[in-house]
């Protein structure tokens, strides 16, 4: 049984997180130790065993760049754990001029309409990616899942941006 | 998760951080990524005209062992031939600066980011 079905939805990636969310909640009750407080040793060992899948499938399935790893590792391309580098030059040093403007954000004249402009571009940026993402996926095809799989690998570095980006939002506030 | 001595030095002191004028005919421009991480790489090598590495600047958007590993192989690679630097392993990286196996992408990306300058070098330089 894959992660979807454990949850009873459909293996897509525009899933309802609430429904999600719902659903998550329903099955934790049912292997709720509460509910094996009287049974055998094993079947309590196999309670929590099960609530540990639960809480593994709800959390890769939450999380876009997880769920569509998932989603094309259900179609056989795998790509979670892979080494490659990417050397697509143009997209690297976009990336490398998006990571300068948030090192700049901290020299702005003002700050909070830098880091709400840094935040914009990294959201249209990002969106635009996943609309091409979710476009591909559509039709179950090798060539569709490895171009797919290539936008995943972009997505993960606007993740790092995002953090980063976070991460000089958090320090701004310290001081 | 605890860096070794020899990463911390490269981290808070990186060697020949910066760029070149990658419209220089001498300059030879890698950019790599690892998309495990999200990790961003340039390295540029300045070649004479004996294909001898003169200089080499880096630029690296990452984590310690990312910083670490390219500004050892700026240093790694001067005075060497093309041929010598595109020899550089990871593993040797690996082993100068202990990096645990959960940073092991982070010498490969360093080992290819010679490897893509390289190649930039022959595509300015054919033949």
């Amino acid at each position: 049984m894959n992660y979807f079905e454990l949850f009873g939805l459909e293996a897509e990636f525009s899933l309802d997180l609430n429904e999600l969310s719902s659903a998550y909640q329903a099955l934790q009750k049912t292997v709720h130790p509460d509910r094996f407080a009287h049974s055998s040793s094993q079947e309590q060992l196999l309670s929590v065993q099960k609530s540990a899948e639960i809480n593994d499938a709800f959390n890769l399935l939450k999380q876009p760049i997880t769920r569509g790893e998932y989603i094309l590792k259900l179609r056989g391309t795998e790509l979670a754990s892979e080494q490659q580098t990417l050397q697509d030059v143009d997209f690297l040093m976009e990336q490398m001029e998006l990571h300068e403007m948030l090192g700049d954000i901290k020299h702005a004249s003002d700050v909070d309409a830098a880091l709400f402009a840094a935040q914009e571009t990294l959201d249209v940026q990002s969106q635009h990616l996943w609309q091409q993402f979710e476009q591909l996926l559509t039709d179950d095809n090798q060539q569709n899942n490895h171009k797919a799989a290539e936008l995943l690998r972009k997505l993960k570095f606007y993740k790092k941006l995002q953090i980063e980006l976070e991460r000089i939002e958090d320090a701004l506030f310290d001081d | 998760m605890a860096y070794s001595e020899k990463v911390i030095d490269h981290y808070e002191n990186p060697r020949n951080v910066g760029s070149f004028d990658k419209t220089d005919p001498q300059v030879a421009t890698g950019m790599v990524g690892a998309p495990a991480c999200g990790d961003v790489m340039k390295l540029q090598l300045k070649i004479n005209e004996q294909g001898i590495i003169e200089d080499a600047k880096f630029k690296t958007y990452g984590c310690g062992s990312a910083i670490a590993s390219s500004s050892l192989v700026t240093e790694w690679v001067k005075g060497k031939s093309i041929d010598e630097a595109a020899a550089i392993k990871n593993t040797e990286i690996v082993e100068e600066l202990a990096l645990p196996p959960v940073k092991i992408h982070c010498s490969i990306l360093a080992e290819d980011a010679i490897k893509a300058a390289i190649e930039d070098y022959r595509a300015k330089h054919p033949g």
